[in-house]
């Protein structure tokens, strides 16, 4: 397993690709961090309540967060798609699966070693997001909650990466990516739907069609409950979320669907060793 | 020891190409050839014997263990046809992730013993000034040494090549057959699927030959191009005094059915001439030499011509075609 985190971390970090990320990554927090800045030199210049002004501070964290997991989500379309089809496409997993090595192990390993660069990447994210938006606006971190937010926002590009290994499996590389990105996309979509829609008051057909969207790819179900949690749960997440147009969050998923998205990704994680056991390469 | 050992072994692709119930068997220590054309079913062959392909029936053992254990995998190695290493590794990189792969722990791979096999197989391949360079420069010629390199590096007993000169230019060729030739002396077993019929007729003991899907003939390569089980060989005739007319004379002379397998292959002015037949026995050879020497040809030459893998391969792959294998 080492073997392949070790590969896999050589694998991103020589690779073009990974200087761009890097740059534009940084070009985003740098910017981020700007924008943050300038919106509490004005909050100085214009006093305004303290509630007023946590309440900037966690639209502020909505926002950054929103475009944090969006890097992270892309981070692993373009890095896990063509884990399995696209590596015997271009011939790199024949010297490999002709090792005595079950494949089984095989594919756990490939999720294992994008899995802790994801988590890193996301953990690079996360903090800088979370500690300009704290440092500049003052937003008020718990430790609890912080560490709960923080591990539900890496648990949502996980559970995309193992998704997209699924895929990767049975479609073609460009195949595969567009599949998962429209498959996040819906997500995202249906979430937005569910934000806008809020204001109409409540839709059974639009509640069962997020709900449905939910149980087939939980990662914006995730991604909510991730900020619930790091913006003090019930205390004050719902005064600042409730109207934020889009962006709303009516409703957080439970801790029975944390529970079944944990049972999600390893019954993928299982479908894809089965797959991957059996395909021809 | 059988080193390959198959039983009715069938792969198909929804009922199409593929290969079905093959039967053969690879002694130890040998160079054993698979020849076919294109789209024979020796690459799905190939990788049965991998592991990357699941047989649909059939049995096989590979160093007396069941195919798809991992286990038989352990003492084999493979360089695949189309392949690639990773770009952002260095050669040296390379060997180290395949001998973790192979089972070797990470300390061992970091051990002056392991270092030095590296710097041994690479040198054996004759890429040792490009140890430390990134595999995405390579040509692909490099990348062919390299993957023999990572074939060769575990000690394999049977190593199995598939189109292993496929990218390699003359020079190249030439090393890799030498090389192959000393692993052979060292007792390990080859198994080579390639085009290249002058390899297979150069280096191979035994050989087999795929044909649609199928095994059409398999054993000792002597074997197969001597006692070639069809009707006859050719034979080859160089005669003085031919004049053009001189084919009239001659089918009157030994009858149409014996005249007509004669075939012209050259003739100049001065009335040298060299012709060609597919005689069924040397009866038949010696009738038309009496023939020649009643239509008053000189004779200066008579005798089989050496069966070479090329005749053999048309013949076999003709056979099937149910057409002229010229």
């Amino acid at each position: 397993m080492t073997m392949y985190i070790s590969a896999t971390f050589k694998e991103l970090t020589r690779k073009r690709v990974f200087l761009v990320t890097i740059v534009l990554t940084f070009v985003f927090l740098v910017l981020f961090a700007f924008g943050v800045r300038e919106i509490a030199g004005m909050s100085e210049q214009n006093p305004v309540s303290p509630a007023e002004r946590l309440l900037n501070s966690m639209v502020l964290t909505v926002l950054g967060l929103f475009f944090a997991q969006f890097l992270a989500s892309f981070f692993v379309l373009f890095s896990a798609m063509g884990t399995v089809t696209g590596e015997v496409e271009n011939g790199l997993l024949l010297a490999v699966a002709a090792r005595p090595i079950p494949r089984w192990k095989l594919y756990l390993a490939k999720w294992l070693g994008h899995a802790v660069w994801v988590s890193v990447y996301s953990t690079v994210l996360f903090v800088s997001v979370v500690w300009t938006i704290h440092s500049q606006t003052g937003l008020p971190l718990r430790a609890e909650e912080l560490l709960r937010g923080y591990g539900l926002f890496l648990w949502m590009p996980l559970l995309l990466l193992t998704l997209t290994m699924l895929g990767s499996v049975y479609l073609p590389m460009l195949g595969n990516g567009i599949c998962a990105a429209l498959l996040y996309g819906f997500a995202l979509f249906s979430g937005l739907v569910e934000g806008v829609t809020i204001y109409e008051g409540t839709h059974p057909a639009i509640e069962k069609f997020v709900f449905l969207t939910g149980l087939i790819i939980p990662t914006d179900s995730v991604y909510k409950r991730s900020l619930y949690e790091l913006l003090g749960g019930a205390d004050w997440a719902g005064l600042a979320m409730s109207d934020m147009g889009p962006f709303s969050m009516p409703s957080v998923s439970s801790n029975a669907y944390l529970v079944y998205t944990v049972g999600y990704a390893a019954v993928l994680l299982l479908l894809g060793c089965r797959a991957f056991s059996r395909k021809d390469l | 020891m059988m080193m390959i050992d198959t039983a009715d072994l069938t792969k198909t692709y929804n009922g199409r190409g593929g290969c079905r119930g093959i039967t053969l068997q690879v002694p130890e220590g040998c160079i054993f050839g698979l020849l076919g054309p294109n789209g024979a079913g020796k690459s799905t062959f190939v990788k049965m014997l991998a592991g990357l392909h699941r047989p649909d029936s059939g049995r096989a053992a590979v160093l007396g263990l069941p195919l798809g254990r991992p286990d038989a995998r352990r003492k084999l190695g493979y360089l695949p046809e189309l392949f690639r290493f990773q770009d952002w590794l260095t050669p040296v990189e390379v060997l180290r992730l395949h001998g973790r792969l192979g089972g070797l722990r990470s300390q061992e791979t970091r051990s002056p013993a392991f270092r030095g096999r590296v710097r041994d197989t690479l040198e054996l391949v004759g890429l040792s000034e490009a140890a430390n360079r990134r595999v995405g420069g390579f040509s692909k010629g490099m990348q062919q040494r390299l993957g023999l390199a990572a074939a060769l590096l575990l000690d394999p007993e049977l190593i199995i090549l598939d189109e292993p000169a496929s990218a390699l230019d003359p020079i190249g060729r030439y090393e890799i057959r030498s090389l192959l030739k000393r692993l052979r002396s060292k007792g390990m077993t080859v198994f080579l699927n390639t085009h290249l019929l002058e390899d297979v007729e150069e280096l191979c003991d035994e050989a087999a030959f795929l044909y649609g899907g199928e095994l059409l003939a398999s054993g000792p390569l002597h074997k197969l191009l001597s006692g070639t089980g069809d009707s006859g060989d050719n034979w080859r005739f160089r005669l003085g005094g031919w004049l053009p007319e001189t084919r009239a004379e001659l089918n009157a002379e030994a009858g149409d059915a014996l005249s007509s397998l004669l075939r012209l292959v050259e003739a100049d002015e001065s009335g040298n001439a060299l012709l060609s037949a597919r005689v069924a026995d040397r009866e038949q050879a010696g009738y038309l030499c009496a023939a020649f020497i009643r239509c008053g040809l000189t004779l200066y030459e008579s005798g089989p011509e050496p069966n070479s893998l090329e005749d053999w391969f048309l013949r076999m792959a003709g056979s099937r075609q149910g057409g002229d294998p010229q």
